[in-house]
């Protein structure tokens, strides 16, 4: 029987700086891993632990994985030391992923804040395989500060891509670097010039975020069966089993993490 | 059914310990759990159901998942003989059984996604379980509210029921009765045996308390999320976990690494509770279960609402121990009662 608790033997890379607290790890597993995009690993450094993340790469390359992590724990502490050539691990991938099949010949409009921004990445990438299956691809991406905007380099390359992709940025407060849309991601939902009856919408970021984020949603006219939520918590094992990221009586590491609003909309502390 | 009169159980013991590891009950102390067996003639029959639950047999404590040396995963080898619990309660059969569908097989749908546990189902799938019904229920024990009883077999591959002068072996599953098939110079069960086993049952359901009705419980919890209910009960929780490690069907954990970064080192998986406030909160800083009363409503509406929704069946057997074990003497039955009372 598989031991679902091994790790696959996975070397580091490379490592790319994204903002002065947020490095891309470039991972060559020694079997391919494949993934659908929304689907999270849990990343060994040994000696330190486990955490989960979700890959940033693109899903249709299981030989190599790139993760996005904000230095901010005990393993991503750790891991934001090492360079090329640490020896890591990866086991899964968990959870169900984006339902892409669900979003083609639909507008689709995909919202991040801060490292919230690194699923999305594999979304778009995701989406990018052929972007005419989608009516349109509109992005919209916070920061608390320009700095923080995760990968900034790539947005031109995304837009050129196809006609049918957008790309707005906004930033928290106002900062002298910064010339582009300053407010919080919901105010980038504010005068949305999408046929929303056509539409779903996904986002990941913060939990207060995502709070914020679905009721300006369904403020402007979504529907909660239209709307997907990275809900990222807590998670030891990844299987259902361990208890952490129960929500209601879903276990977000097996029916997420990426869950249709309409099904945890009744769940009153939600957002935690 | 094969009777074993008591001056021989020792021999009966013996006999099993050639093929099976051996877990009884065992005093530890002032405490008594379920050890393994060294020497049949140190087990206390008279030991009613043990302080620690014997969860621990099947999910330990603490367990190495693996340990690993430079990039390498080395597999933990343990006891490979099969293990055998004799002396295990009607309430902590089923707690096995529940404990089965979340690490074994016991509850795979074709479109469920569950994982099977390795580390459970290769003691538990293999293990027979002797359990002995309970001739005299303890006035913390309720496992009559969940459909059983003290001389329910469920759960049991063996019930094993004391006369005063034998135990009496009646098999309850196929593995079960192809051990008892299988055994040889024992006699069978008498009349009289059968009379004072059926004696016995009468007397030990007399002896429980009234049945609490637990229809619609699960909904109840789920309508009442946001009643001040949680906040009265809660106020008097101190989160202290020890309800949670007692349990015998709370299966909590977290991963840990324990070693030298990148050198050697082991991975252990570690009983958990939802009372900790750190068991949720994240890296951040944030915690979804921030309040006391909020992690104290989770164990509550895991066991009596979730847990029904994900498997059918509550996530307790009324064994009592949390009723005992607790500081505050919070009961776990009077805050069913005070749930149910409420408006929704």
């Amino acid at each position: 029987m598989n031991n679902p608790y091994y790790p696959i033997d996975t070397v580091l890379e490379d490592v790319i700086t994204e903002t002065p607290t947020i490095k891309t790890f470039c991972l060559k597993p020694v079997r391919p891993v494949r993934f659908k995009s929304g689907q999270f690993m849990q990343l060994t450094v040994p000696g330190v632990g486990e955490a989960p993340f979700t890959p940033s790469s693109d899903p249709n390359i299981a030989e190599k994985m790139e993760i996005t992590i904000l230095k901010t724990g005990k393993v991503t502490d750790a891991l934001h030391e090492l360079g090329p050539g640490a020896k890591l691990g990866l086991r899964g991938p968990f959870g169900k992923g984006y339902p892409l099949e669900k979003l083609e010949g639909k507008e689709v409009v995909v919202v991040g804040g801060g490292v919230g921004l690194a699923p999305m990445r594999s979304l778009l990438y995701g989406l990018f395989d052929d972007p005419s299956k989608y009516k349109r691809i509109s992005i919209k991406f916070g920061a608390r500060e320009p700095a923080e905007l995760c990968f900034r380099g790539q947005y031109n390359e995304w837009v050129n891509l196809s006609e049918n992709i957008d790309l707005t940025t906004t930033i928290d407060v106002p900062h002298p670097e910064w010339d582009g849309k300053v407010g919080l991601v919901t105010t980038l939902l504010d005068d949305l010039d999408i046929n929303i009856t056509d539409s779903y919408a996904l986002s990941c970021g913060p939990e207060i975020m995502l709070k914020f984020v679905t009721l300006k949603l369904l403020e402007v006219g979504y529907k909660p069966p239209q709307i997907y939520l990275s809900m990222n918590r807590k998670m030891s094992c990844g299987m259902g089993k361990c208890g952490r990221c129960n929500v209601g009586h879903y276990y977000l590491c097996v029916d997420g993490p990426d869950m249709c609003y309409d099904k945890i909309k009744h769940v009153p502390n939600v957002f935690g | 059914m094969i009777r074993i009169e008591k001056e021989r159980i020792d021999e009966f013991i013996r006999a099993l310990m050639e093929t099976w590891s051996v877990y009884a009950p065992a005093r530890d102390g002032k405490n008594t759990l379920f050890a393994p067996v060294e020497d049949p003639a140190g087990i206390d029959h008279g030991i009613f159901n043990t302080d620690k639950s014997p969860k621990e047999i099947f999910f330990p404590h603490s367990e190495v998942l693996f340990e690993f040396e430079g990039g390498e995963i080395k597999k933990v080898e343990r006891d490979a003989r099969p293990i055998a619990v004799w002396g295990l309660r009607g309430c902590d059969a089923r707690s096995l059984r529940l404990l089965d569908k979340v690490f074994g097989s016991a509850w795979q749908k074709p479109d469920n996604d569950m994982f099977e546990d390795p580390y459970w189902k290769e003691k538990y799938d293999d293990s027979i379980i002797f359990g002995t019904a309970c001739n005299e229920p303890r006035s913390t024990c309720f496992c009559n509210w969940f459909g059983a009883g003290p001389h329910d077999g469920a759960g049991m591959d063996v019930k094993v029921v004391d006369t005063g002068e034998a135990f009496i072996l009646d098999p309850v599953s196929e593995k079960g009765k192809k051990y008892i098939g299988s055994l040889k110079g024992w006699a069978e069960a008498t009349k009289k045996d059968v009379t004072k086993m059926k004696a016995a049952a009468k007397e030990a359901d007399k002896a429980m308390g009234e049945v609490f009705g637990m229809d619609g419980i699960q909904e109840k919890m789920a309508d009442l999320f946001l009643k001040p209910v949680w906040n009265d009960i809660g106020a008097k929780c101190v989160n202290c976990g020890a309800c949670a490690f007692i349990c015998s069907t709370c299966h909590c954990f977290d991963v840990q690494d324990e070693g030298k970064k990148g050198k050697k080192g082991k991975r252990i998986r570690i009983w958990d509770t939802c009372m900790f406030p750190i068991f949720t909160m994240e890296a951040s800083g944030h915690n979804p279960r921030d309040m006391s009363k909020d992690r104290l409503r989770q164990r509550f509406m895991h066991k009596f609402s979730y847990f029904i929704n994900n498997y059918d069946e509550h996530l307790c057997t009324g064994c009592g121990r949390c009723v005992i074990v607790c500081p505050v003497n919070l009961d776990i039955r009077e805050v069913v009662r005070e749930v149910m009372a409420c408006e929704a």
